[in-house]
């Protein structure tokens, strides 16, 4: 720096500037790292504060809402915690033929340890799954699961698992989640599940679709619920299968679901026969190998042989040629005849839509920037956001409601979108952030409030409220009662945002709010499908449907009532008949203008698994209209169409019961008996690394004997005198009436940041104080040298 | 000396001392904020179980709180109280202390196990002697009285409580060694007798 020539002054100041200017860049370069460096910090401290959190992922303990993907759970013995069982295997078969695909689940577990389980398997199935099938094959043993009313179930195994038989129960937590407990599994011994479901093919748009969930995400679940805890402890075991345990231990989620992926192979393959020949194959999130025997069927596998379960794979077709607009199948059983028919409504021309008047209309959206958002899933949500926004015409009204664990309108009201306006929604957008809890029902309501009241001229008006979130919560209920009685003239539209919303939220949502139902799972899909959807927004939808066999032949018809159709979407109608006679006549009216349609049913094709299928539709239309309040003989219903089908649900389990005893007498079972017992041979070795167990199965079991041996040692007495005798050997012994507790973690990093905090700052100040001494020596002869060598440096 | 000179060890020293001065800084904050939201949690925590008390029914601390608070209780001789949560997760032991929901609640037969940081809001129990009484105030305002007969260090895993135990018990647990900076396995845990 030439800063003492003989243009002083101009230098000086010259160099005062830049000195300034580099000092404020150091400063702010410090500032921005030391940040980074105290987040990285922070970072690696926080599961510190959080106890368990680094544990819980160590230890591999998890609990049922950690659950990402199937796993089979063994009890631990922190309270809450299971331990996972190591996954050989997991394959899927899925046969799709025409309009229904059947998928068997097949997975392969070990018992690692040195004693009899039992285990908790959680998984998930699509939303609209009818599963029919359980499996347990025990060595060369395969025992089949009946099913009964679920209380029953229950009460068959609990017998059987108390007479040290094996057993194995599957049960609905919801429509798209299930449990399947396993009881007395040997040591060492493999385990195979199998889960047979059958699910109908989606079609919309002359697009066919099926999806095969490889993850649950964690629920939220809201406060209000949280206070009906009961604290006492459950005694029987039972108590954990709930998806949503103890509401107070939930948590939000701490397991990386990449890190539970991993450990977690899949193998899949499909076997597609659609019935047309096919023109495109696409698989949305996974790379697929495929072989094409004909025009009308395709195989295909995984290209990499296997995949981590962290999102849901999604297979989409589409027909050469235009689509079939309908078809029609019928199977018989036992006597009753069963139809399944699809029909999409003719496009209309444009002279055609000229003529139906277009409403005015009013459109909420309601975007969810909770936490569980963060991430891809809120740049989808806000993307999707902004291209609806951009959509709308200066004729539309909007307003925009946030929420996580509160929420808030944009706007009073709905407002006209005018340049004004779209202008302070699109900051408003693009300022959100995903952070919070996800408390729904109040954004809910707030949308669903009308301006006009219910019964006033409101019916020129089309409301429309379109739901962006990944549903990732537990009260559905609570949501689709809501809905149920306060939609008025309002419609409602979901988007599932993520790589695995929650899709049964989201079809029951739109299907009570008379909407539609959309997902997008990519960033790259939010431009196609926000087209599409507001295609269905903006045209006319098929109303008033209604399905009349000819004839007078008694039927039941599902869904039950048929939902209004928008744009490119199909009537999917299933129905019981008496006999396949006559015809099947649909009506409804697009904006006033009537249409319908006939069809022949003695010429329908014959199909398979259409019982079934008419049953878990008919399932599902009874559920939701216990969310529009109607009385418990609903739930007599349910049960009995469940049970003739053969079918889970929320009221029937299955339930297999090995006739064989394989549990002597003398080995205890759970971990009531034998706290210590159970997943030690892994437990250990994860917890306590450093002791030397690598190998679980050959890890050695601490017996109650070795574990009081040790207890003893440990312990320090520093007070009161020992323990009682009586109460040494009660845990020696192992009596029933010994239950350890696990003691959580209770030391907070505070202390420690202090200290370190004060020593950084005290060693700051020392070598602050040393630079200035060497200074104020050391530059005076540099600045000498300086002044000396400027006299030769002179500027021009 | 008219001018400091910047040169790049000058530079290099003013990064430095500037760098572990916002760390240290940050450090002490973090620290110290943990203590705060100790404390004030406690402050918000008392208020709501008065309000729980007085309604009858949960009071959240605050409005997105996953735990509601349980019970008091109360240390005369060392002048201590806390608000003791549903809850013994991580989360909610930074804001008192918790009550393992896997023992049976305080006064019923079994141990009841309350946990909380050695540091915050049980710095307290390593003063408490075999005869102190501990004092549970729970959600409907009845009192229970606690005698404290003895206490042990054990690891977290053999803690030596017995859940199931005959008499009606309460444990409190903490971590140990009490001046340690460390996170250990050790726990120190107090057990009391309920005083009939």
């Amino acid at each position: 720096m030439h800063n003492l020539g003989t243009k002083h002054a101009f230098y000086k100041t010259h160099a005062k500037n830049r000195t300034l200017w580099k000092r404020f860049a150091i400063v702010a370069t410090i500032i921005v790292s030391s940040f980074a460096t105290v987040q990285m910090v922070h970072a690696a401290q926080s599961p510190q504060t959080t106890g368990q959190a680094i544990e819980l992922a160590s230890a591999t303990l998890v609990r049922p809402n950690d659950i990402n993907s199937g796993a089979l759970l063994f009890p631990s013995k922190r309270e809450g915690y299971y331990v996972e069982a190591p996954r050989l295997a997991t394959s899927v078969k899925i046969d799709i033929s025409g309009p229904i695909a059947r998928a068997v689940v097949t997975q392969r577990f070990v018992n690692p340890s040195k004693s009899w389980v039992e285990g908790i398997y959680v998984f998930p199935l699509p939303d609209d799954s009818a599963v029919d099938t359980l499996k347990m094959k025990i060595g060369d043993r395969v025992i089949e699961g009946l099913i009964k009313p679920k209380a029953e179930a229950r009460e068959i195994y609990e017998q059987a698992k108390r007479e040290g038989k094996k057993a194995s129960l599957l049960e609905q937590q919801r429509p798209n989640m299930f449990t399947n407990a396993v009881a007395n599994i040997g040591p060492g011994e493999t385990i195979v599940i199998q889960i047979e479901y059958q699910q109908s093919v989606k079609q919309d748009a002359g697009t066919f679709s099926l999806r095969f969930p490889m993850v649950v995400a964690p629920r939220y679940n809201p406060k209000p619920i949280v206070q009906t805890v009961d604290f006492k402890p459950g005694q029987s075991g039972w108590g954990a299968v709930d998806p949503v345990p103890d509401r107070d231990k939930i948590t939000p989620p701490i397991l990386d679901p990449r890190t539970n992926a991993k450990i977690n192979p899949v193998k899949l393959s499909v076997h597609l026969a659609a019935g047309f020949p096919l023109d495109t194959m696409v698989s949305h999130f996974h790379k697929i190998d495929v072989k094409s025997t004909d025009e009308t069927t395709r195989t295909l596998t995984l290209a990499n042989g296997e995949v981590p379960a962290d999102k849901d794979f999604e297979l989409s077709w589409t027909a050469k040629g235009t689509a079939p607009s309908a078809a029609l199948f019928q199977e018989e059983i036992n006597g009753e005849s069963f139809i399944m028919a699809m029909i999409t409504p003719p496009k209309l021309t444009s002279e055609q839509l000229a003529q139906i008047k277009k409403k005015d209309r009013e459109i909420i959206f309601v975007i969810d920037n909770s936490g569980s958002m963060s991430g891809q899933s809120i740049k989808q949500a806000r993307l999707s956001l902004e291209t609806a926004l951009k959509r709308l015409n200066p004729r539309d009204k909007f307003n925009i409601v946030r929420f996580n664990n509160t929420h808030e309108m944009v706007f009073p009201t709905a407002v006209p979108a005018d340049k004004e306006n779209l202008d302070i929604a699109l900051r408003f957008v693009k300022n959100l952030q995903a952070e919070g809890g996800t408390e729904m029902l109040g954004a809910l309501r707030s949308a669903l409030k009308d301006s006009i009241p219910r019964g006033q001229s409101g019916k020129e008006l089309v409301r429309q409220v379109v739901f962006i979130t990944d549903g990732a919560i537990g009260n559905e209920q609570q949501l689709f009662k809501e809905i149920a009685s306060n939609l008025g003239r309002s419609r409602i539209f979901t988007i599932g945002i993520g790589s695995a919303p929650n899709s049964f939220f989201m079809n029951r949502a739109a299907l009570i709010g008379r909407g539609t139902s959309t997902h997008i799972g990519d960033i790259s899909q939010v431009a196609k499908n926000m087209d599409a959807l507001f295609k269905k927004l903006e045209n006319p939808v098929l109303t008033g449907l209604r399905a009349v066999v000819s004839g007078g032949i008694m039927s039941e018809v599902t869904p039950d009532p048929l939902p209004d159709l928008y744009l490119g979407e199909p009537i999917i109608l299933s129905a019981k008949l008496a006999k396949i006679s006559g015809k099947l006549t649909l009506e409804g009216e697009f904006a006033g203008t009537p249409w319908s349609v006939n069809l022949d049913l003695t010429k329908a094709t014959k199909g398979s698994g259409l019982g079934k299928f008419w049953a878990r539709r008919k399932i599902a239309s009874l559920e939701a209209s216990r969310s529009r309040g109607k009385g418990p003989a609903i739930d007599t219903m349910i049960e009995k169409t469940a049970l003739d089908h053969h079918l889970v649900s929320r009221l029937t389990s299955l339930v297999a019961v090995d006739v064989t005893k394989s549990r002597p007498d003398g080995e205890p079972l759970n971990t009531k008996d034998m706290p210590v017992n159970l997943p030690d041979g892994w437990e250990f070795d994860q917890v306590f690394g450093d002791e030397a167990k690598i190998v679980p199965s050959s890890a050695p079991v601490i017996s109650p004997r070795n574990m009081a041996r040790s207890f003893g040692t440990k312990m320090a007495f520093l007070i009161a005198p020992a323990a009682s005798p009586e109460k040494a050997a009660n845990i020696a012994s192992g009596h029933s009436r010994t239950r350890a507790v696990i003691l959580p973690k209770t030391a907070t990093p505070a202390d420690k940041n202090i200290i370190l905090g004060i020593l950084l700052l005290i060693l700051s100040g020392m070598i602050w104080v040393t630079s200035k001494m060497w200074r104020g020596t050391g530059n005076s002869v540099l600045a000498n040298a300086k002044r000396k060598s400027s006299n030769f440096n002179l500027l021009p | 000396m008219k001018q400091k000179q910047e040169t790049p060890l000058t530079i290099l020293m003013g990064l430095v001392v500037i760098m572990m001065t916002v760390l240290g800084l940050s450090f002490v904050v973090s620290g110290v904020w943990i203590k705060a939201k100790a404390e004030l949690a406690q402050v918000l925590l008392d208020r709501s179980f008065e309000q729980t008390i007085a309604e009858g029914k949960p009071v959240k601390p605050w409005s997105w709180a996953d735990m509601a608070p349980l019970a008091r209780i109360t240390a005369k001789r060392l002048d201590q109280s806390n608000i003791v949560l549903s809850s013994a997760s991580g989360q909610s032991l930074a804001f008192g202390p918790g009550h393992m929901s896997n023992t049976p609640l305080p006064g019923e037969q079994g141990t009841a196990v309350l946990a909380a940081h050695r540091d915050t809001h049980f710095a307290w129990i390593k003063h408490l002697r075999p005869g102190d009484n501990i004092e549970i105030t729970g959600s409907t305002g009845e009192i229970k009285n606690f005698t404290m007969r003895r206490a042990w260090i054990a690891p977290y895993d053999q803690s030596g409580i017995n859940a199931d135990s005959n008499e009606h018990l309460l444990a409190l647990t903490t971590c140990y060694p009490f001046d340690s900076n460390e996170q250990g396995e050790e726990r120190y845990i107090v057990e009391s007798v309920l005083r009939e």
